[in-house]
């Protein structure tokens, strides 16, 4: 409402009492419209809500008092007078029950209007006032439950499960994703829950409902669902009332089995890499313990052979324990690695060369077939050289004594492809399968003699895919491997 | 000493631990032969038939010596001779087991299971223990 130009309307059919009326209350600093019978004054009320509405009781047209309750019927705030001369105590009642706010008897003097319109002002304030605070209040309770269903939308969006229980144990709140996590089917708000709760989890709950106040700390237990299916994180705590006591428990179920599963492995490597470094050990303490046992008399020559093969354990020991750094830096990336342009026919060529006394041993014959154009690769050159060092020894340790080498190069669209192949002993089929398995190595007649840590190839094939490479084998037991290695050509 | 056991098959695909426990148990007057690989160990046992055997576990499988020990059980000499597995799985790997229950022993067809690296001592009380 405008406090300064309060506006009115008067709805009259008397043109003198309208037209000086009008002037009187613009002189007053009122906004002032008039209508000269009840269905124009309906219709200007239609478009503006005024302040203060004046109706004459008698008019031509429409009844004084039916005007009245269309008025406060469209405008209930609208303040409204009766004015008239045939003044009586039934229609002053009559009218006020139907909303006006006060009765004016004609004629009046402009004082007594005035006076009347500054009563009728106020009154205006207080209802708009009402209004006001009314809509307020519906906003706000609104808001709250917009609040409500957000933070139920919310917690129904979690992927954990949360479960609220009441100190009897009975589910206050539950979300969705709790009920897979309890591996159950249904849940009713107000139910008993706690035997549908696995054992540990259980004692946790009884545990914190039973404590007298409640103590701001959450408790955590693990469980599996199907023997190891899924594995379940559960971390309870207490929600407390406002005197401190404990109103319940609210449990959030999380699904730890990725992180169970890389656990497990995790383990299984560690105890497999403490099995692959007590081996050898095992062999030269055996050895010393006999050596030095002077109930067992051993020859000189046997006590050479003794240490001769002591030291071989423990060399192949320490390629093991070289090779498990390699594969750490290697998984923690920490490899300092120098990406620089690479020619890998020099890189090959360097490796035979390096490999030239083990070659010779076998008289092995090797056969580089490569184009005279090779494109690039850009990579770490030490890591390329251990690929193709473990690659290459593996094909003249496996080797027939008189085999051949093959080195084949190709540019394969957006990969360098490099064969090597091998007149070897070859791998069975079960053996390829598990070929880049971490300590896996090929057990057979032929294979007794040769020495190595099992973590060569895995360590090929960890370089090469760090690289978004590949790498393949194609063997015939007894015949030879052919190991393929895709790199891809920077362009 | 000796009385009951005379010849001794070991079989291990370490040539090293073949080697020592070979010598240590000579030593205490036992006939050993010695294999490094299952497929040739069940060969010589058929041809020597052993007064016992000794498998490994771990060796060209990592199950090698349950399927070894489940070979020479199913002979007719092996039925009436202690046969052992000696490894040292148990510790090392978790991998758990120790063929006494009822249950492993309907899937585990040995005699007892000896840990690495092998005490003369322990070995003679098993086999005593078989006598009986």
């Amino acid at each position: 409402m405008n406090t300064e130009n309060p506006t009115i309307l008067i709805i009259d059919d008397e043109k003198g009492l309208r037209e000086g009326s009008k002037r009187l209350l613009m002189n007053e600093g009122y906004i002032v419209d008039t209508a000269e019978n009840g269905a124009t004054g309906i219709l200007l009320v239609k478009d503006n809500e005024y302040d203060l509405v004046i109706i004459d009781l008698k008019m031509p047209d429409i009844d004084g008092l039916d005007v009245l309750t269309e008025i406060k019927r469209l405008r209930p705030n609208s303040v409204c007078f009766i004015a008239t001369a045939y003044a009586s105590y039934e229609t002053a009642v009559e009218s006020t029950r139907l909303g006006a706010y006060s009765y004016i008897p004609k004629p009046f003097t402009p004082e007594e209007l005035i006076f009347n319109l500054e009563k009728g002002l106020k009154h205006r304030q207080l209802l708009l006032e009402a209004e006001r605070l009314k809509r307020e209040r519906e906003e706000s309770l609104l808001e709250v439950a917009h609040e409500k269903s957000r933070l139920k939308t919310i917690i129904e969006s979690i992927s954990s499960g949360v479960l609220l229980v009441n100190t009897g144990g009975e589910v206050v709140y539950y979300n969705h994703a709790t009920l897979n996590k309890l591996a159950i089917d249904d849940l009713q708000i107000g139910q008993y829950s706690l035997d549908k709760l696995p054992d540990g989890l259980t004692d946790i709950v009884t545990r914190m409902l039973s404590e007298k106040k409640t103590v701001n700390k959450s408790f955590t237990t693990q469980y599996e669902i199907n023997n190891g299916d899924m594995y379940i994180d559960a971390t309870c705590s207490p929600v407390p009332q406002h005197d401190g006591t404990v109103a319940g428990v609210v449990i959030v179920l999380k699904n730890i089995t990725g992180f169970k599963k890389i656990e497990k492995i995790k383990n299984q490597f560690v105890s497999m890499v403490a099995h692959e470094l007590k081996t050898p050990l095992a062999a030269v303490l055996g050895y010393i313990r006999i050596m030095q046992d002077e109930s067992i008399h051993i020859s000189e020559s046997q006590q050479d052979e003794f240490l001769t093969r002591s030291r071989s354990r423990l060399n192949s020991l320490l390629d093991l324990v070289n090779d498990l750094l390699d594969i750490s830096r290697m998984e923690e990336k920490k490899v300092g690695r120098e990406i620089e342009e690479l020619d890998i026919k020099e890189i090959i060529r360097n490796t035979i060369k390096f490999l030239e006394f083990e070659i010779a041993k076998s008289k092995l014959l090797v056969n580089i077939n490569f184009p005279d154009q090779l494109p690039v690769i850009k990579a770490d050159r030490n890591e390329i050289i251990r690929v193709f060092t473990n690659i290459i020894s593996n094909a003249i340790k496996y080797n027939k004594e008189k085999g051949f080498i093959d080195i084949d190069c190709s540019e394969n669209g957006n990969y360098l492809t490099i064969k090597v192949s091998d007149s070897g002993i070859g791998m069975q089929p079960e053996e390829k399968e598990k070929l880049f398995q971490e300590f896996f190595r090929a057990k057979n007649k032929y294979t007794r003699e040769i020495t190595g840590t099992g973590l060569g190839l895995s360590i090929v094939k960890k370089i090469i895919e760090s690289y978004h490479g590949k790498v393949e084998v194609e063997s015939v037991f007894e015949k030879g491997s052919t190991f393929i290695v895709h790199l891809p050509i920077n362009k | 000493m000796t009385n009951n056991y005379h010849t001794i098959l070991l079989i291990d695909d370490d040539i090293d631990l073949l080697e020592q426990n070979k010598i240590l148990l000579e030593k205490k007057g036992y006939k050993i032969y010695t294999a490094e690989s299952s497929e040739y160990g069940l060969k010589l046992f058929n041809d020597i038939k052993p007064d016992a055997v000794i498998v490994d576990l771990i060796m060209e499988e990592r199950d090698s010596g349950f399927v070894l020990c489940y070979r020479i059980k199913k002979t007719d000499h092996g039925k009436n001779i202690p046969v052992f597995i000696l490894t040292s799985a148990t510790y090392d790997t978790g991998f758990k087991f120790s063929a006494t229950t009822e249950e492993e022993k309907e899937w585990i067809k040995c005699d007892g299971v000896l840990n690495k690296p092998v005490s003369v001592d322990e070995l003679q009380a098993k086999l005593d223990n078989y006598k009986n």
